[in-house]
């Protein structure tokens, strides 16, 4: 049975759906009618509040499902990140008309690199970088918060505003808003009969790195209402988690599910990492900044361990049967932990893992194929 | 086709014994430390400092691949689970760990004390080193470097950071070794590690000589040295013994092959399995008397004996690895005009990512500014298994005679 009704996807969810499939549109017409800059960022590792109060718009930069790469081949190997070829493929193309710059963090080799041929080709306004320590101490904090007290600097030079602390705080608050709130949809996962499956969590993380975030938490509190006053929510009797980077091809989330599995939990750039951690409003802001950026559990930034315990506490919580490593091709720090993490929630928690590679525009039936078995075998312990 | 090429350096023989003694002390000398090599990584003098053995896990990969076990022992890795994307040195280390066998090449890595490396090349060697400490339940002492991402711009809190990460690293060592390392040790293995700059920097500047006096094994050869041994008397010496032979070379206008009549830049990691290809290229004439992984990666940064936590910190700032392509293109302009290059063979290496980004540029760029052939092809350094040696000796053949 699938899963998703149609009654289940109209409302916000709607919405969310909808912001999410027509990206481009979306965000072309926030900008005719708010005048605000736009400007991407590369992972959920940039303090998008310093963006946001700057009075730009920040957004994900993810790829359109639509397009062959070609035009990046001339610039990046094939044995990268698919996802970020086709990122770069479509910036030559032009398929991000709406785009006036780009923060681009420290993050995988792919990334990291494209900053530097991102710069030599300009395609827009403004570019700028924040590099990330691989330790979490505080030597590395202190680090941290210097770098985006340069974003900050960087950010005020492209608007020619200073940007207030005013501003700060309130942008703080507003993005600390928007995280409790999806935290607050994911504690409805952890039910018997989750009200939202997977792929609705899917539209509902990733609406955020499109929408407005005072837009976006609105039509949250309207999705929360909705959620709870249903009753019908089938029973979720398979209950997966999926672990892997950036997890931008729904058609996963989707083939997953189709096979008669709940996504009741993840540990992705796209899902839970991304708003898991909460900025501490009453610090410095530089520096609470800095820690959220640090606490972020994405692998090129956090040892094997501490991702472990990350996803350990996700399959206590959320009752997990089975985890689905859904790894895209060429994200190397994903794949280095892979064979810690299978056997230590194998060996230590007694919970089921399966491996699927995943990659841009690739055919999803293999995946299908694989992850259907492994679901069967959760379904006969 | 008669034989052209050299047997290379007499001092060959010298580094190849250090190697070796290396990897014999390693069997026997404690504290061991397991150290990563790439970008000039500053605790290698802290722990020649401190009297601690070092083995080389990426060296360790060179080694294996060259007696031709690295194919198996990547495949072993990837039964085990590590993925055939990651880069063929941890693969090559994660095999070799799992095999257990009885006579590895050099007699293998001991099991170590303690694991040291600095971020500054890649994420794969951060994400290598995490493993190994897991896999020995071993301490790793990690000095974070910030990433260079606009060429020259390395900002003062760059530098205080990465100098506190030293000055941690060093308590950190002291603490699990029970060693002090004093200001006096330190400060005399930087002035040694200078000493080897010194001689470095002079033996690279030799390369511009016409005909060059060292080729791409002998540039190989003495990375160990330059990399491995900066900090120590030993390592000086065997720089020193170079220096002396290539400058003898360049004054008698002697080649490192005979009939010089291309001089090519080699760009990125060696195919390790197959440096004899070298041999190839000279049978035709062909000489590299320029490989970017030598002379950019580890470049002869300038060191202060008296300020030595300061010299090891701007040392690791500074780097191909950790400043990215853009330093890389700009220099590369530069040293074909003064190395005297007439073509470029760039190692697109599946398997280093870090050195492989921007070649795709630097080869349009290259062409467009000086109109000299460019080979690009796409292997791996340390697993051959993808490597077809009629296939690559096909496209060396079609380049050569564009050189004609």
């Amino acid at each position: 049975m699938l899963y998703q009704s149609k009654e289940r996807r109209d409302g916000a969810l709607q919405e969310l759906r909808y912001s999410v499939s027509n990206n481009s549109e979306v965000l072309q017409s926030a900008k005719d009618k708010t005048g605000r800059k736009i400007v991407g960022v590369f992972h959920s590792v940039v303090p998008e509040e310093l963006i946001y109060a700057a009075g730009l718009h920040p957004t994900r930069l993810f790829a359109h499902f639509d397009e062959p790469i070609t035009l990046a081949d001339a610039h990046m190997q094939t044995f990268f990140c698919s996802n970020v070829r086709a990122i770069w493929d479509q910036v030559l193309k032009g398929k991000y008309p709406y785009l006036n710059g780009v923060v681009i963090p420290t993050a995988c080799e792919a990334v990291d690199y494209i900053y530097q041929t991102w710069k030599r080709h300009n395609p827009y306004e403004f570019v700028t970088s924040v590099v990330l320590p691989f330790k979490k101490t505080e030597n590395a904090l202190s680090f941290l918060a210097a770098e985006i007290g340069r974003l900050k600097k960087s950010l005020e030079g492209f608007t020619g505003r200073e940007i207030s602390s005013d501003s700060l705080h309130h942008a703080i608050e507003l993005y600390n808003k928007n995280r409790e709130l999806l935290k607050k949809l994911y504690e409805l996962r952890k039910s018997e009969s989750p009200p939202l499956c997977g792929v609705d969590a899917y539209y509902a993380v990733m609406s955020g790195f499109i929408l407005d975030k005072e837009q976006h938490n609105v039509l949250l509190e309207q999705l929360l209402g909705e959620l709870q006053s249903r009753s019908d929510s089938p029973r979720a009797d398979v209950r997966l988690l999926v672990s892997g980077g950036c997890m931008i091809d729904v058609r996963v989330l989707e083939a997953i599910e189709s096979l008669g599995a709940v996504i009741v939990a993840d540990d992705t750039n796209t899902g839970s990492r991304s708003f898991w951690h909460q900025v501490d409003a009453a610090k410095d802001p530089l520096s609470a900044l800095a820690s959220r950026c640090m606490a972020v559990p994405s692998p090129f930034t956090t040892s094997s361990e501490e991702r472990l315990q990350y996803i350990s506490e996700m399959i206590r919580e959320y009752r997990v049967d089975g985890v689905v490593f859904a790894i895209q091709k060429y994200c190397e720090s994903e794949k280095f932990d892979l064979p810690f993490l299978e056997g230590e929630i194998r060996g230590r928690f007694g919970v089921p893992t399966t491996y699927v590679e995943t990659d841009y525009l690739a055919d999803i039936a293999p995946l299908k194929t694989r992850v259907e078995a492994f679901i069967e075998s959760l379904k006969a312990v | 086709m008669a034989e052209k090429k050299k047997k290379g350096l007499k001092v060959n023989k010298a580094i190849g014994e250090a190697i070796a003694k290396c990897y014999q002390d390693a069997q026997t000398k404690r504290p061991l430390a397991w150290s990563l090599l790439a970008g000039g990584n500053p605790l290698i003098e802290i722990a020649h400092a401190a009297g601690i053995q070092l083995v080389f896990p990426e060296n360790y990969g060179a080694a294996c691949s060259t007696k031709h076990a690295s194919g198996r022992y990547c495949e072993i890795a990837e039964a085990h689970d590590y993925s055939s994307d990651l880069c063929s040195y941890c693969r090559n280390c994660f095999g070799y760990i799992f095999a257990q066998d009885a006579e590895p090449p050099q007699g293998g890595m001991p099991e170590p004390d303690l694991f040291l490396m600095t971020t500054n090349a890649c994420v794969h060697y951060i994400k290598w080193f995490d493993s190994l400490r897991l896999m020995y339940n071993k301490p790793l002492v990690m000095v974070n470097t910030p990433r260079v991402m606009d060429k020259g711009r390395v900002e003062d809190y760059y530098l205080e950071h990465t100098v506190r990460e030293i000055e941690g690293a060093i308590a950190e060592i002291e603490r699990i070794t029970n060693i002090k390392v004093t200001h006096e040790k330190l400060s005399e293995a930087v002035k040694l590690s200078d000493e080897l700059n010194d001689y470095w920097r002079e033996i690279i500047e030799m390369q511009k000589a016409v005909p060059a006096p060292m080729n791409l094994p002998d540039i190989g050869n003495v990375l160990f040295p330059v990399v491995g041994l900066r900090g120590t008397r030993e390592g000086v010496e065997l720089m020193k013994q170079t220096y002396t032979e290539v400058k003898q070379c360049v004054a008698e206008k002697r080649g490192a092959i005979e009939e010089e009549k291309h001089r090519l830049m080699f760009l990125n990691i060696p195919l390790w399995y197959n440096l004899r290809l070298a041999g190839y290229f000279a049978e035709k004439g062909a000489c590299f008397p320029f490989m970017d992984y030598a002379f950019y990666v580890w470049p002869p940064v300038k060191m202060d004996p008296s300020r030595p936590i300061e010299s090891l910190a701007a040392k690791a700032l500074y780097g191909q690895l950790n400043e990215g392509p853009d330093a890389q293109i700009d220099n590369l302009i530069r040293d074909i005009k003064e190395f005297h290059i007439d073509g470029v063979v760039i190692h697109s290496d599946r398997s280093c990512k870090v050195m492989s980004l921007g070649l795709l540029d630097a080869a349009r760029i290259i062409r467009e500014t000086y109109h000299i052939p460019v080979l690009v092809f796409d292997l791996d350094h340390t697993d051959e298994r993808v490597y077809s040696d009629a296939e690559f000796k096909n496209r060396v053949d079609a380049f050569l005679e564009m050189l004609e």
